[in-house]
């Protein structure tokens, strides 16, 4: 390892935990090591990633406290480094991190969340893409429409959960009261949530099910016909109107192509 | 449902689909949205849009991401050599959450207590 590679090396180190003591050659300006000036350092990389996390999981934090929330990042920050200069993509893997976070484990929900957050997030940032003109559509011809591949608007976001997550970030994404005199009770069902940003701001739907499986085959290219099969698979009955009319009328399709037909032997 | 049958239904579905949708803006209202998946005030949107009340601002960063934290030192909050690096604080949520009942968790409000997930009425 190069000198400059191995002081690199140790300086992120020392900055990871705030038992180590400075890296050798991190002098102050009298040329001797300066422990309480890397510790100013140390601990405005600290403070400067706590809150930009706070920034993007405000419900994680709310739900949690300012202290706990505080504590958790503190204990991801020390093992996630950001890896890129763009702090708005820092904190993408503070739902894993959450789901192995053993004392707050109970809170089975919180990594869901997390993973809203960050959806909306991403959504929010993503690139813009005008919508497909519906009536484009109207000229395929009925025989050919099952293999109709529809492409999503750059934003849309798929979250899945097992818990109420969606129902818990919209009661704590304002900062009205989320529950009366008595704690409120949620139904632990599974949500999918879809989040996108056709126009300025980011649309958050709960989706029915089979959505969720309608929804990614099609982003991962796979035709209508067989995105209504994945659906009808995990949900029977199915609304492919519906379905279609949203998404062709929330502006979350961009636009369309037909597979090529295979080509079958006898 | 044999494939013949499925790829008219697909069809149908995306006929339908583009017709409620050519029409003008009132199917919007009375198209059959009977599922929790629906158009959302996206014509509210619009109109604002429309109005130039309404700014469309991309890439603008949410408070805080566009702060330069290279120097956070130059703040008075950043001075501090510690406090962010102590181990005083509490994983105790006092959050909403303490507020929230699910069958995977019950979390008493006041005590902050974390009680193990059960999988009861699961």
């Amino acid at each position: 390892m190069s000198p400059w590679a191995d002081l690199q090396e140790r300086f992120a180190g020392a900055l990871r935990c705030p038992e180590r003591p400075p890296p050798v050659g991190c002098n102050g300006p009298d040329g001797l090591p300066d422990v309480k000036r890397f510790d100013v350092y140390r601990n405005n990389v600290l403070a400067g990633l706590i809150d930009a996390l706070a920034q993007s999981y405000p419900v994680v934090r709310r739900l949690l406290g300012a202290e706990c929330f505080e504590e958790t990042a503190r204990r991801f920050v020390a093992g996630h480094l950001p890896r890129s200069p763009v702090l708005l993509e820092y904190g993408q893997e503070f739902a894993a991190f959450l789901d192995r976070f053993e004392p707050l484990a109970a809170l089975a929900y919180l990594p869901d969340v997390a993973r809203i957050e960050r959806a909306w997030l991403e959504a929010y940032h993503a690139a813009d893409a005008p919508p497909l003109n519906p009536g484009a559509l109207a000229r395929i011809p009925a025989e050919r429409a099952a293999d109709v591949c529809l492409t999503l608007h750059p934003s849309v976001r798929l979250v899945r959960s097992r818990c109420a997550a969606l129902t818990i970030w919209r009661l704590n994404v304002t900062d009205g009261p989320v529950t009366g005199p008595e704690p409120i009770a949620l139904d632990a069902s599974a949500q999918d949530a879809l989040l996108a940003r056709p126009e300025a701001e980011v649309d958050v739907i709960a989706l029915a099910p089979g959505a969720a499986e309608f929804i990614a085959a099609l982003a991962s290219g796979r035709t209508l016909g067989d995105a209504t099969e994945c659906a009808r698979n995990a949900h029977e009955p199915f609304d492919l109107t519906e379905h279609l009319t949203a998404l062709l009328g929330g502006g979350w399709i961009t636009s369309a192509h037909l597979k090529r037909r295979r080509t079958r032997g006898p | 449902m044999s494939t013949r049958t499925a790829s008219l239904a697909v069809a149908s579905a995306l006929a339908t689909a583009v017709t409620a949708l050519a029409a003008p803006l009132a199917t919007a209202g009375g198209m059959s949205m009977s599922g929790s998946m629906m158009m959302k005030q996206r014509e509210h949107t619009m109109a604002e849009l429309h109005t130039g009340k309404f700014v469309r601002c991309f890439g603008v960063a949410l408070a805080g991401h566009n702060d330069c934290y290279a120097g956070p030192g130059t703040t008075c909050a950043g001075t501090a050599s510690r406090n962010y690096q102590g181990n005083a604080f509490k994983l105790v949520p006092t959050g909403t959450c303490t507020a929230i009942t699910t069958p995977y968790v019950t979390i008493v409000h006041g005590h902050g207590s974390l009680s193990k997930i059960t999988e009861a009425g699961r």
